[in-house]
Parts: structure tokens; C-alpha cells; sequence
């Protein structure tokens, strides 16, 4: 009975701490991406696919020895997207052109994959399209 | 003299970071916000038999509109409740659910949330972990809940039907509702043992039961308190701090969660996870 009543106390001390605020966490960038590989990537968008639950872009980057690389790279829920203002025809009406993101790569190792996280294509203006914990 | 000077430098760097304390306050003060809180608005509509009227396109927040990923938000806006302000209380599991709570890896944690892996969140998570919005079509028979999050819906029944006998498990679970004032009370057994009740390894066993309060004290506010019963998994009930939605307007979109990438990726970074000497 003792021995319960420890274990009760032990778990109830526990459970504070593993659900210290903040308490929620919809969806961890944390757990996918790498905050400490987060970089700036220029590039020419080639493709959108604008699907749920993400939406997801690509750019023909060149790499340091000049060679050209398509990154794909992973947003918001599209219905955030629609919410802020970055809509599926502001990518389309910039395909084939230049794109500025900053983004953080994959934890698993996945070549040419990150997140996105802002992003400013030609205009200029700058859209957040995914959480940046860099 | 030497002593003298070390404490006018001390006096100086306290002074000075009183003054950059105040600016930075002032700035705070100053900033404007483009995205603020919503105010309360008028009395609460009503319903022809006199209950409030809950219809509404409710927005998980203090701003009546989206603000995640927008710039210039309030951050007073951006949440449905302070807890500052209304602390919430955190459940006290017992020892062998906390056990297998931590027993997860960071991996199989994300994998269990359904944010990744497009399984419904359910009842009580629709009200506590979904950033997404809820149109609520209110007639004075049922309350018919539309989740924007991956197009589910759920059906109240407002004629005092009991709870089943043997309820079916369900995502929304099994629903009896009642009026106790202005406050709709809605209480559910037969939950579904895929859905959590919070994204962070919440389980809950055959035994949930879950009672949700409804209360639109005005016409922007939409007050929601959720209490969870589950005595296989918690050494006492726990209840949720009110959480306040507001009311917006424009579209609620559609969102089938058809080109889901994330669990392959997760599902590589579990197999990393679990090679020897990780």
C-alpha cells in the first residue's frame, strides 16, 4: 500500500514536469527539422504541389561547384498559407522565377529537403510560410 | 577613493539598465498591432426558445481571424486563453500511464499526433489542441459542429436522448447534451483508442468520459471548458481552462489530407532513431 502511494506521489511529481506549459504542441518542427541547419537558399521555383496537409515547393539551386540541384521544400498547412495572404497563385504567377528562402533542413538526412520557413519572391515582399526556430 | 569609484560604476551600469529597461517597455507600449484582440461585441443571439444562439465560424483564438504565420499579431490574440489568467491545472496520471507516456521517443511521439498522421482528432482534442477553425450551425434540436481540420463534423443531439448502453467507440464519441442556463453541457462516452486527448502521448482507455461546456457569454465569444474522466488513466478527473474562440468570418476551406509526406519522413528518422548504438 506504501509502496503505491510512493509510486502515485512519484508519478504525481513526474506529470508536472512533463506537462510543464507550454503544454501544447500541435505539430513540432522540432521533431522533423534541424533548428541549428537553418540557411538562406536562392533558386528558381520549378514546381508547386498544393496539397494538404502541406503544401510543397521547388527550386533549382545552384551548389557551390556551380552544379544546379532541385530542392523540394515543406510549408505551412495550405489553409494557413491561404489565411497570411500566400495563395496558390502567387506561386504559380512566379514559376520560373527567381525565389529567396530561408529554410532548415531534415533531421532524418533527406538530400535537398527543408522546411520553409520565409520565404520573398521577386517582388520583394516577405511571406512567412513555415515555422523558423533558427 | 578606489571604493568610491566601483560603486559609481555600479550605480552607473544599474542606471543604465534601468533606462534600457524603460525603452524596451515603452516600445513594447507602443507597438502597433495590425491583428489585435477582438472585442467582446453585443449581448449573445438567441434562439427562438431563448437559449443562446452558439452558430458561428469560430476561430481558435483571441482574434477573430487567423494569426498564425501573419506578422504584426497581438500576442494577446494568438491564444484561446492566458493562463496567467486562468492557470490550467495539469493531469495527474497514475504511474503505469505515465510510465508508458515517457517510454515514447521524441519520434513516436510526433508519429502519434494527429497533425501528422491525418488520423481525426476526436473529442475532447477537436477543442484543445486544433489551431484550425469550427463553423457551428446551431438549430434548436442539434448542434452541428464542422471542423475545418481535415473536413471532419460531428452531430449533437439536443432532445436529451441518454447515452448508449454499449457505446460504439467513436472519434466524436456518444453524446447526450442538457441546459444548465445559458450553458450547454455535452456529455460523451465510446471514444475511438486512436485519438489522444492532448499532442503530447495522452492516452485515455474505455472508461473517457468527457463533459463539454458551452457558453457564448457575447456575440465575438464562444467560451468552451472541457473536464476528462478517466479513471484507468488519471488519479482524478482534470479540467481545462475556459478556452475562448472568437468569432470571424470568411471561408472555411477544405482540407483533405491527401499528399501526407510526414510519416515517411518520421518513419526514417524512427529507423535512425532505433539503430544500434542510438
Amino acid at each position: 500500500m506504501k509502496v503505491v502511494s510512493v509510486l502515485t506521489a512519484v508519478a504525481m511529481i513526474c506529470s508536472l514536469f512533463l506537462f510543464a506549459p507550454p503544454i501544447l504542441a500541435h505539430h513540432s518542427f522540432a521533431a522533423e527539422f534541424d533548428a541549428n541547419k537553418c540557411r538562406d537558399f536562392t533558386g528558381t521555383l520549378t514546381k508547386l504541389d498544393w496539397q494538404s496537409p502541406h503544401a510543397y515547393f521547388y527550386l533549382d539551386i545552384k551548389n557551390e561547384a556551380g552544379k544546379v540541384e532541385n530542392w523540394s521544400f515543406q510549408t505551412y498547412a495550405l489553409i494557413t498559407l491561404r489565411r497570411n495572404g500566400t495563395d496558390r497563385q502567387l506561386f504559380i504567377e512566379n514559376m520560373g522565377k527567381e525565389v529567396w528562402v530561408r529554410g532548415c533542413l531534415a533531421k532524418n538526412g533527406k538530400e535537398r529537403y527543408a522546411a520553409a520557413g520565409t520565404l520573398k519572391f521577386s517582388d520583394g515582399v516577405l511571406h512567412q510560410v513555415g515555422q523558423l526556430q533558427d | 577613493m578606489k571604493l568610491h569609484l566601483r560603486y559609481s560604476l555600479v550605480w552607473a551600469v544599474v542606471a543604465w539598465m534601468l533606462i534600457v529597461s524603460g525603452n524596451a517597455q515603452n516600445t513594447a507600449q507602443n507597438t502597433e498591432y495590425t491583428i489585435k484582440v477582438l472585442p467582446p461585441g453585443g449581448p449573445p443571439p438567441r434562439l427562438a426558445d431563448g437559449h443562446p444562439d452558439l452558430s458561428g465560424h469560430w476561430f481558435p483564438n483571441g482574434a477573430g481571424q487567423g494569426t498564425s504565420g501573419r506578422f504584426g499579431v497581438d500576442p494577446a490574440a494568438v491564444s484561446t486563453f492566458d493562463p496567467k489568467v486562468t492557470p490550467e491545472e495539469r493531469p495527474v496520471f497514475q504511474p503505469w500511464a505515465l510510465a508508458k507516456i515517457q517510454s515514447m521517443t521524441p519520434t513516436e511521439l510526433e508519429l502519434s499526433k494527429s497533425s501528422v498522421n491525418c488520423m481525426p482528432r476526436g473529442v475532447p482534442a477537436i477543442w484543445l489542441q486544433n489551431p484550425y477553425t469550427t463553423l457551428m450551425v446551431h438549430k434548436p434540436d442539434m448542434l452541428v459542429q464542422l471542423y475545418e481540420v481535415l473536413n471532419n463534423w460531428r452531430v449533437i443531439h439536443l432532445d436529451g436522448r441518454p447515452l448508449p448502453k454499449y457505446p460504439e467507440p467513436l472519434f466524436h464519441g456518444n453524446s447526450t447534451a442538457r441546459w444548465e442556463g445559458d450553458t450547454l453541457v455535452v456529455e460523451s462516452v465510446g471514444f475511438d483508442d486512436r485519438t489522444y486527448i492532448m499532442p503530447n502521448g495522452w492516452f485515455h482507455s474505455d472508461e473517457l468520459r468527457v463533459t463539454e461546456r458551452y457558453r457564448r457569454p457575447s456575440m465575438n465569444y464562444l467560451m468552451v471548458e472541457v473536464t476528462v474522466e478517466d479513471p484507468k488513466v488519471l488519479e482524478k478527473p482534470w479540467k481545462s481552462a475556459p478556452r475562448r474562440w472568437t468569432l470571424g468570418n470568411g471561408d472555411v476551406y477544405e482540407f483533405y489530407c491527401t499528399n501526407n509526406k510526414e510519416l515517411e519522413e518520421l518513419q526514417k528518422l524512427r529507423e535512425l532513431e532505433l539503430k544500434p548504438g542510438k
